[in-house]
């Protein structure tokens, strides 16, 4: 890293610090709180974005070497920071984040003037960012997993701070203990990486895999899946994330989906790409199958929701399938020694990280710009909101379309790189597994199609049509830095789909520095308008090209109309209700009937119930009072969790025989095991 | 100062040793309260003689403050406070133990057995006081046992004590210069504030349940 991004990287981590003691300190004046806190936040955001991009444009990431933050007293800790390319590309994301959340939050925090203390939030945010940051640029495994533990934490404090909830509070304690189990995982894997090093250094574990043994590799491997595997919120540990991520405050939520489950496709990036040399095959077929149906389920349980935030968070389960999709096939590569196809899957992940960071967030922004609004997060309370909230309706259509990879946003550029490895990978062995790929790619294309459902239900039923209560009646704009903070995602959103060959170039020194490979040359064609799969057999596109022709289609209705409609006559009337006495809000097409067609062709998963209860006085058809209830069964709590948790209660039962309340039996305790200890030494 | 003779001083260290053993065995059997902590002052006190001789024979300074801190913390401190615990709230003066006397005495010599095995490796170490690493083995396991076998909470704390007696006789007798000062303090200033601690615990507990039996405090369990 040269002298001006270091120097920027540390003004954006002494900006976070500065942001949390300034919010605290002025935590009594919550305008200044807010101020210094998100102000700060943003301030941090800039300077990092500026670091990162400069190293990764200028290849100064590659050629960096790691510095200590400051000295350690202790011995085996150091805290040094490592701002290598795949850390850049990782701090960038969380950067670019920082800038529009803290931006929207400055206007969103003003919700809880007088009600929560504003100090607190922006404190605990700046926490939150500055030990992502350090996450991703930790060059040591006990600093890594002190900041990690850090951003756990203060994740847990944002996610519960609207604590006076029971459901907050639950939520708040499921993600702290799966993050736990998650983060003890991580532990027992650096512990063994450390037998085989010696050391806890980064840099020391870099291509260790190949001095392991098979079964500790394999036992490194699985226990980093499911450790970061927690965190990234992968089927089937993803309970955590539908919980916690819709009770979090609006911007904390954005955050959490957009950087905190990405800390886990980091860790996995790391370890299985930096630490463990070439995998043998099964990994890649574990993390591909793991991928496609965390999309799959994701998107499907997304879909039979109408809590606008639970629904939001589903889609994070099924991007980050999309991702694993990318990083199963780039390991997959690797072990038939297909190094540039290896690249191009591991560009495709890597670029559905950065996208779904940027639409992901602004999702979220634009339900907290509602939730803000209507004070509801159902979407049967809502409607009509896009006459009342113009600019949120337009930037959540934005992200919508990105979200569903449509041409020509971001998604679309990233799922078409994941199409492009997935299909190029049959060809790469003869073995009946390359059936793998073309199935998983069926799968993607199903879980396309499936998220664009979801977003037609998202938006249709929460912003057009009429309003469905009273709340969404009264709904107002949203202030206008809540709108801004939108605004920088949206222009995220679209220059990474106009322009991905341009971005592609920032990631060649991370494929470089994991597979050894620079790709963006060969993936750009005709001086960057069009982006190739790589390969002969592989397919080309242009977005810009598809906006063009989409720009040159808009005139076309009108030239029609001015040739062939100019003369025919206007009428304008009511809108044709079935002959009753005009059009109620209770008429309109409801979530819950969307989304029926496909509750039932995949009624074995979701094993709907329904209940319906009426009353009426001489005949069924005057029904006086009705009732209906309809549920949809969550699977992996009731056929998982459930029955786990019944083991461990029933299991500490058996235990408390121990807990037998006489000082004696304890001393005993002891005294039997310092005997046993004694003749052990024998 | 010249040194003292190296058999002298071993055999001074072994006997001292083999008296703190006999007088650990006495307080096993030994029925009377009063008569217990007396022993234990007894006990403190030939400690205190072995880190004396130990200090004398490496002319190490800070040895002989463990010696006198011994004496001035267990030997009069300690009974002192304990004895007037007793007096104030008037227990029984009779310990009723668990088991009897003689079962008791058959398990200490287990015990001792059992603590001369595991010093084995080391005893052949030709070094000064290495033959009472199993002396300080077996006060530590009968110590633990003693506390076991009785019920009331002021004698768990007479049974402590010997427990730490064989601790730091470990202490001073293996390392030869003693440990570091700080950590000798350290241990030190932990037994008197636990005994602080537990005297008032014991206070209470009889205020609360009107027994110093602490087998009554599993009426505490939820």
């Amino acid at each position: 890293m040269n002298e001006l991004s270091t120097t920027l990287l540390t003004c954006a981590l002494w900006a976070y610090v500065a942001g949390m003691v300034g919010a605290l300190v002025f935590q009594r004046a919550e305008r200044l709180a807010n101020g210094i806190g998100f102000g700060l936040a943003a301030v941090g955001g800039c300077c990092g974005v500026l670091s990162c991009a400069s190293a990764l444009a200028t290849g100064a990431a590659t050629a960096s070497r790691s510095f200590e933050l400051f000295p350690s007293l202790i011995p085996y800790v150091r805290f040094s920071i490592h701002a290598d390319a795949l850390g850049c590309f990782f701090g960038m994301i969380v950067s670019l984040l920082s800038v529009a959340l803290s931006v929207f939050s400055l206007g969103y925090a003003r919700g809880y003037y007088g009600r929560k203390n504003v100090g607190v939030l922006g404190a605990l945010f700046n926490v939150l960012l500055l030990t992502t940051t350090l996450v991703f640029l930790a060059d040591h495994a006990f600093f890594f997993l002190i900041a990690w533990e850090i951003m756990a934490l203060s994740a847990y404090c944002l996610v519960s701070f609207e604590h006076e909830h029971e459901e907050t509070r639950s939520a708040g304690v499921l993600y702290f203990v799966m993050s736990h189990i998650g983060t003890c995982c991580i532990i027992l894997g650096f512990l063994l990486l450390f037998q085989a090093s010696g050391s806890y250094g980064f840099d020391s574990f870099h291509a260790l895999g190949d001095k392991l043994s098979v079964g500790q590799r394999n036992a490194v491997f699985l226990l980093f899946l499911f450790g970061f595997g927690v965190k990234a919120g992968m089927v089937p540990v993803h309970i955590w994330l539908p919980a916690a991520h819709p009770v979090a405050p609006s911007n904390v939520s954005a955050l959490m989906s957009g950087v905190l489950i990405k800390t886990g496709i980091y860790g996995m990036t790391r370890v299985f790409f930096d630490f463990m040399g070439t995998p043998p095959n099964w990994w890649g077929v574990t993390v591909l199958a793991i991928g496609t149906i965390s999309a799959v389920l994701g998107v499907l349980f997304a879909l039979m929701e109408h809590d606008l935030k639970r629904l939001l968070a589903y889609h994070s389960i099924e991007n980050i399938g999309i991702i694993l999709m990318g990083m199963g096939a780039a390991l997959m590569f690797l072990h038939s020694g297909h190094s540039m196809l290896a690249s191009l899957a591991l560009i495709a992940a890597l670029y559905h990280t950065i996208n779904h960071a940027s639409f992901k967030a602004l999702l979220f922004l634009g339900a907290g710009a509602v939730l803000h609004a209507t004070h509801t997060r159902n979407m049967e309370e809502m409607g009509g909101l896009a006459k009342r909230m113009r600019w949120t309706a337009l930037f959540f259509l934005v992200g919508a379309v990105a979200i569903s990879a449509l041409p020509p946003l971001n998604g679309f550029v990233s799922e078409w790189l994941t199409y492009q490895s997935l299909l190029q990978g049959f060809g790469t062995t003869t073995s009946l597994i390359r059936l793998m790929f073309p199935l998983s790619g069926a799968m993607l294309a199903l879980t396309g199609a499936l998220a664009a459902a979801c977003f037609v239900k998202a938006f249709g039923i929460a912003f057009l049509a009429q309003p469905r209560s009273e709340h969404a009646r009264h709904a107002h704009e949203a202030p206008f830095t809540m709108l801004l903070g939108q605004g920088i995602l949206v222009a995220a959103c679209v220059w990474l789909g106009l322009f991905p060959t341009v971005f592609l170039k920032l990631l060649d020194p991370v494929t470089q520095q994991l597979t050894g490979q620079q790709l963006s040359q060969q993936l750009s064609l005709a001086g960057g308008l069009v982006l190739s799969g790589g390969s002969a057999q592989g397919g080309t596109v242009s977005t810009l090209g598809i906006t063009l022709m989409l720009l040159c289609l808009l005139p076309v209705p009108l030239v029609l109309w001015v040739l062939f409609a100019r003369r025919s006559r206007t009428r304008i009337g009511p809108t044709w209700d079935c002959g009753l006495r005009g059009l109620t809000p209770q008429m309109e097409y409801t979530a819950t009937g969307f989304s029926k067609p496909l509750r039932m062709i995949f009624k074995a998963l979701f094993r709907p119930r329904r209940e319906v209860q009426r009353e009426y006085d001489f005949s069924p058809y005057f029904t006086t009072t009705l009732r209906f209830e309809s549920h949809v069964e969550e699977m992996f709590q009731t056929r998982i969790y459930r029955p786990l948790r019944w083991l461990v209660l029933r299991a500490s039962r058996r235990l408390r025989a121990l807990q037998a309340g006489s000082l004696q039996a304890y001393l005993i305790y002891i005294f039997i095991t310092l005997l046993l200890l004694l003749m052990f030494a024998l | 100062m010249n040194p003292i003779q190296p058999e002298l001083a071993s055999q001074l260290i072994t006997l001292l040793a083999a008296g703190m053993l006999v007088i650990q065995l006495l307080m096993v059997v030994q029925a009377m309260l009063l008569t217990n902590i007396r022993l234990f002052a007894i006990q403190s006190l030939l400690l205190a003689g072995i880190a004396a001789v130990m200090a004398y024979n490496h002319n190490a300074s800070h040895v002989y403050m463990i010696a006198v801190l011994t004496i001035i913390g267990k030997v009069i401190f300690l009974p002192w406070l304990l004895n007037r615990l007793v007096q104030r709230i008037q227990i029984h003066q009779e310990i009723e133990p668990l088991l009897n006397a003689p079962t008791s005495m058959l398990i200490c010599g287990g015990l001792t057995l059992l603590g001369y095995v595991v010093a084995r490796p080391f005893t052949s170490l030709d070094r000064l006081g290495n033959n009472t690493l199993a002396i300080a083995l077996t006060l530590l396991l009968t110590g633990f046992f003693l506390m076991i076998n009785r019920r009331k909470a002021l004698t768990q704390v007479l049974a402590l004590l010997t427990v730490e007696n064989g601790v730091m006789l470990a202490a001073v007798a293996l390392t030869s210069y003693g440990m570091p000062m700080v950590v000798e303090l350290g241990i030190f200033f932990d037994v008197l504030v636990a005994v602080m601690v537990l005297g008032i615990l014991v206070y209470r507990i009889r205020e609360n349940f009107d027994s110093m039996d602490t087998s009554k405090l599993n009426q505490l369990k939820g």
